[in-house]
């Protein structure tokens, strides 16, 4: 079990990572989601024993981790740019660890050997230890940087945005392979990614990483059925934030009034935000009278495949995106700058009270 | 149209440029085989080869006196090979540390790079006076060793830093976290990937070195290095043995670049070999 204790690392005035608490249980994927400058390579870099923190303590498995050089903490670290040895074959690239570590290095050549076939056909990779690692495509390289560390049977595995630098289908295809190889051996996971499908897809839990510390910590379905805050929302890209005050019950935004779920019980002036699922509009054609809800003129929308994403312009300005999946009876062509309506059940809101400042 | 035009007059530019750069070694090259009884100049009295076998003395009765070259060749290459051996390493070491930013590092940075700008001659006289004052005899492998490396020790640190600015680090990280040490991290993964970077630290050490003569003028001592003899020779008069001994330095060098080549060809030929083919 991987413990961290209000961690906290700064750059100057600005601080990367502020106050974080996270627990990575054993034997588990944890998935973490991040904007692009959330910090969370600085996390994995604290972590790894590359940057160490300014506040808070680390542990593994009951001991400290912080303040122990790198190399003796037994945390595995995947590098979102593979981070090969471009001077080694694939074969001496994973056999590295064994070889040169400082404790209990394997000098038995038969048994390197060994367990570099074992792990090179755990990821998929046999019969192309003899290659140079420039001479392998991406996705091998991936591979590589992969088995290289697992062969090392380190406690943990921080994986820096792994996927990043391969293609979609193959993206989709690691995903796959990684969660397998992790069930095999039984190690933790702690997967970085902005990627809020590749979050959702590889975690047993997701963490989403925001202003410097972990704003939710749940199973996908859970962080997807309940975001504990705006912000969480947000990240999961499947939302339309929108905030107001509360007013009779309503809450009356820049964007329109909006009924609020039944039992939401909030007092006049209270200040909230509410998510409503990309994938909970209705779009209607315009009503004449002003009434509740959001109008909204059309703006584009993009065919993803298996659904449709339109946006909306409010009249304030902010964009609001509909989803509507093909299975679904096709939507009409929506007209550009036709002002619609966007309907949606109440119940579907997820109500997030602020504090009032 | 332009280019048309343009082109072959940058060819012709260039082909003179190479002349320019080249003509010296080649007229060298072309008297070198002057005749027995000829000069250090134009016309070629007879073509021989008769200062080649000069120089290495078998040729006997000659009433030019043999170049006194020979002690002093060996004393500029090992001076060569020691400036270059402990420039090389103190560069790469100095190049290492200023990879992370530490209190002082920018002046010490322009101290480090002044011994390349300070003028030769001062440097020298300056050493000399102090070996005076101190009561140290000068020699070439002491005081001008000293000299030889404050002056090269620059080259190879600059060198090295190139190196370093384009080195990923996450390599070495990548190293740390297999749990090898700092020490075999080094061994083992960055001193591999900048050996290109050290070949070139000590291919200019060592050509900086062998042919170093304002620094080594003042500091040597009576035991003379390559360059101070041959300029001693030519105090006297001048004969086609000199051009012969330029001859088979100029070779020597060329063969020393040859070798760096290769070297370099190989190492950056295993950094980069590239993936072709389809995306499995």
């Amino acid at each position: 079990m991987l413990t961290l204790k209000s961690v906290s690392r700064h750059y100057g005035q600005a601080s990367a990572i502020d106050g974080l608490d996270l627990v990575v249980p054993d034997d588990s994927y944890v998935s973490l989601l991040g904007a692009s400058g959330s910090g969370k390579t600085t996390l994995l870099r604290i972590i790894a024993g590359f940057e160490e923190p300014d506040n808070g303590t680390i542990s593994l498995r009951g001991a400290r981790l912080d303040g122990v050089p790198p190399h003796k903490r037994g945390v595995g670290f995947v590098f979102q740019n593979f981070a090969l040895f471009p001077h080694l074959s694939v074969e001496d690239n994973v056999a590295f660890g064994l070889r040169y570590r400082e404790e209990r290095p394997v000098r038995d050549k038969a048994e390197v050997r060994e367990r570099v076939q074992t792990i090179l056909g755990l990821v998929g990779l046999e019969g192309l230890g003899r290659r140079a690692v420039g001479a392998i495509s991406g996705g091998q390289k991936q591979r590589v940087a992969l088995a290289r560390t697992l062969i090392a049977e380190p406690k943990i595995v921080l994986l820096d945005e792994p996927l990043g630098a391969l293609d979609a289908n193959l993206r989709e295809r690691m995903c796959d392979e990684l969660r397998a190889i992790r069930q095999r051996l039984g190690i933790s996971f702690l997967h970085v990614t902005g990627s809020e499908t590749e979050a959702l897809l590889m975690g047993d839990q997701v963490a989403v990483l925001a202003d410097g510390a972990i704003a939710q910590i749940a199973p996908p379905d859970d962080l997807f059925r309940s975001p504990a805050s705006a912000t969480v929302a947000r990240h999961l890209n499947a939302f339309n934030i929108i905030s107001g005050t509360v007013s009779d019950g309503r809450l009356r935004s820049p964007v329109g009034a909006l009924a609020l779920p039944t039992g939401t019980g909030a007092r006049n002036g209270q200040p909230m935000s509410v998510a409503l699922p990309y994938d909970g509009i209705a779009v209607k054609p315009r009503r004449d009278e002003a009434s509740d809800g959001i109008s909204a003129r059309f703006v584009t929308a993009e065919f993803k495949g298996p659904s449709m994403l339109s946006f909306f312009r409010a009249a304030d300005g902010s964009l609001i995106q509909s989803l509507v999946h093909l299975s679904e009876p096709r939507p009409p062509r929506y007209e550009p700058d036709q002002v619609y309506a966007l309907d949606f059940d109440p119940e579907l809101l997820i109500a997030f009270p602020e504090r009032a400042y | 149209m332009e280019s048309r035009l343009l082109k072959p007059a940058l060819a012709v530019y260039l082909g003179l440029f190479l002349l320019f750069l080249y003509g010296p070694m080649i007229v060298m090259a072309i008297l070198s085989f002057q005749g027995p009884t000829g000069g250090p100049q134009f016309p070629i009295v007879e073509w021989s080869t008769y200062w080649y076998q000069h120089l290495f003395g078998q040729i006997s009765g000659s009433r030019v006196s043999q170049l006194p070259v020979g002690e002093s060749l060996i004393r500029s290459l090992v001076l060569a090979v020691m400036t270059t051996i402990v420039s090389t390493v103190l560069g790469v070491m100095a190049a290492q540390a200023f990879r992370t930013r530490f209190a002082g590092s920018g002046p010490i940075f322009y101290l480090f790079v002044l011994g390349m700008i300070v003028p030769g001659v001062l440097v020298g006289l300056g050493m000399a006076l102090l070996s005076n004052m101190l009561g140290i005899d000068r020699a070439w492998w002491s005081t001008s060793f000293v000299l030889h490396v404050v002056y090269t020790f620059p080259f190879a640190f600059l060198v090295m830093l190139a190196i370093f600015n384009r080195f990923d680090r996450s390599v070495e990280e990548a190293s740390l976290s297999l749990g090898v040490s700092p020490a075999e991290t080094f061994r083992r993964v960055t001193f591999p990937m900048i050996f290109p970077g050290v070949l070139s630290a000590m291919l200019f050490s060592f050509t900086l070195s062998y042919d170093e003569f304002s620094r080594t003028l003042f500091t040597s001592g009576p035991r003379l290095t390559l360059p101070l003899s041959i300029y001693g020779t030519f105090s006297v008069e001048i004969y086609p043995n000199v051009f012969a001994f330029g001859v088979l330095t100029t070779v020597f060098s060329f063969t020393l670049l040859a070798i760096y080549g290769l070297l370099m060809m190989r190492s950056v030929a295993r950094n980069n070999q590239q993936y072709k083919g389809q995306e499995t």
